[in-house]
């Protein structure tokens, strides 16, 4: 079977970007902090998610709900209402992370398909079997701290789908227990949708270049004509031992494309895109891309060069194929 | 002589286009942003809060900027000759080119923000808000004229088709490639 192609979209423009692009697949959020995209401006009101699952329906793709962020204690209405306002929309999935989600979801929309997203950082067949017999998760986006290898064990052992990030931002900590952002900010991806808060997020300009800062900390400062990244802690530059240096990660995007091939092998069901944050432009061009790649795998190729075609869309203009090869780690 | 960057207007066109400055180009955009409040307020929706901060844009390569505050039908924008120390929520400094192409979504901001086609300050908040409504909205250049119908469609064809030439020419960015 073929490598479904799963693609961001944060806007109801952008949705129709991705499918007339040639998704397969479209994952969006509605405009609260149910999502792990919580930006000013972006997701979908009720009724646009409505609209949005019409358009893609009308087109043959699909459309996946991300509810991907864990509920507060005692107030959940929040993602209770986006569970059903997705189900009302016609969604074909919800992509769920938090364990009183799952279960309000299983126990009270027992029609909605629930995929488990990559914030619940479940990365063993213990886990994941665990979500499948809990709540009937049929597939599950698989942490990318795990290399092709690992997910190939992983698919057999596990009986349900996994979806793999292929393309764009990425995060170098597991997925779902990064702290980063709360600690400088107060706000985290896991609770309210995003990481560094855009109205913590500073730019000043000097002889000397940009410096940013996230809630009054300098974490980078990029030179006249050097490329510049998010501005995200994980991909600061601070100073230790004497010597400035990205301390945990440099600004490079995810690129798997050359590892399509192998992915399929590996038993994966989805590639994901990633960049819900992304303007259509972006999204136009990474999916008819990668829906060109896919489609070229499929029909015998075993590699396709799409890193050259979408170096400019990166951030820090660089590409890497993070831990799906082992010697990133 | 002024430095060149890629995908700033030549020397020639920044002197051809200096007369605009005069123009009265803020009563004009002002109409067509409120105008265009009346037909898609689901934009404006979009931008919540954020639509009554000022957002500062100064094309690098002409001698004139824009103060918009996009408060849907009572959105303002005052266009001023030379650099102004007018302050603002948010400024952003592009090539025009650069920023023609971020209101009509052929170019992508992050992209422009990573390869540095794009500078900003201020509240970091607003810019996002403002470029995801913008991102939506699907401007067409019909919709700052104000053209529907066949004249719509006219005016968007010629107007994309020069600019189309005119990032070639000046070998602005056309998508995200590094600059
Ligand atoms: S700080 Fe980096 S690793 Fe942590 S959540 Fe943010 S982007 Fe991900």
């Amino acid at each position: 079977m073929s490598l479904e192609l799963v693609c961001p979209a944060g806007t109801p423009s952008a949705l129709r970007a991705a499918v007339e692009a040639g998704a397969h697949s479209v994952y969006c959020g509605f405009r609260d902090e149910t999502n792990a995209r919580n930006f000013p401006g972006l997701n979908f009101s009720p009724d646009e998610m409505i609209e949005g699952v019409r358009f893609a329906h009308a087109h043959g793709a699909k459309v996946l709900v991300a509810i991907n962020t864990f509920a507060k204690a005692g107030a959940m209405d929040a993602w209770k209402a986006a569970l059903a306002n997705a189900e009302k929309a016609g969604a074909d999935a919800v992509i769920l992370a938090d364990l009183a989600v799952l279960d309000h979801a299983a126990t009270h929309h027992p029609n909605l398909r629930l995929h488990l997203s990559v914030q619940a950082a479940a990365a063993t067949p213990e886990a994941i079997a665990f979500y499948a017999d809990t709540f009937g998760v049929k597939r599950v986006v698989m942490p990318r701290v795990l290399s092709v290898e690992e997910i190939a064990k992983l698919n057999a052992a596990i009986d349900v789908e996994t979806e793999a990030f292929v393309f764009g931002g990425l995060c170098p900590m597991t997925e779902g227990r990064c702290s980063l952002s709360s600690y400088a900010t107060g706000k985290s991806p896991n609770l309210t949708g995003v990481c560094s808060p855009p109205e913590h997020v500073a730019y000043s300009e000097d002889k000397n270049g940009t410096a940013t800062r996230l809630n009054g900390f300098t974490i980078d400062r990029f030179g006249a004509g050097e490329q510049a990244g998010y501005p995200t802690l994980c991909k600061g530059r601070f100073m230790a031992g004497g010597k400035t240096s990205y301390l945990f990660e440099d600004p490079v995007s995810l690129n798997a494309a050359s590892l399509i091939a192998a992915f399929a092998k590996a038993g994966i069901t989805a590639l994901k895109i990633e960049g819900r944050q992304r303007g259509k432009g972006y999204v136009t061009e990474v999916v008819r891309t990668f829906r060109a790649a896919v489609d070229a795998i499929d029909a015998g190729s075993t590699e396709v060069e799409v890193g050259r075609l979408l170096a400019g869309l990166v951030e820090g203009g660089r590409q890497t194929s993070g831990a799906y090869k082992k010697a990133w780690r | 002589m002024a430095e060149h960057f890629r995908g700033e207007l030549p020397r020639l066109l920044r002197i051809l286009a200096a007369p605009a400055g005069f123009l009265p180009l803020g009563p004009a955009l002002t109409l067509a942003v409120r105008r265009f409040a009346h037909r898609k307020p689901a934009v404006f929706d979009r931008l919540g809060e954020y639509g009554k901060c000022s957002f500062l844009i100064e094309p690098s390569d002409l001698d004139f900027s824009f103060l918009m505050v996009p408060d849907g039908v009572r959105a303002e924008v005052k266009c001023m000759r030379g650099r102004t120390s007018q302050p603002a929520d948010v400024t952003v400094r592009a090539p025009l080119l650069v920023l023609l192409g971020l209101l009509d979504g052929t170019l992508d901001g992050d992209a422009m923000f990573f390869n540095r086609a794009i500078s900003v300050s201020g509240r970091t908040d607003a810019l996002v808000a403002l470029r995801n409504a913008i991102e939506d909205a699907e401007l067409t250049p019909a919709d700052f004229v104000g053209a529907t119908g066949g004249l719509g469609k006219l005016v968007d064809r010629s107007v994309i088709g020069g600019l189309g030439l005119a990032r070639r020419f000046t070998g602005s960015p056309i998508s995200g490639e590094p600059s």
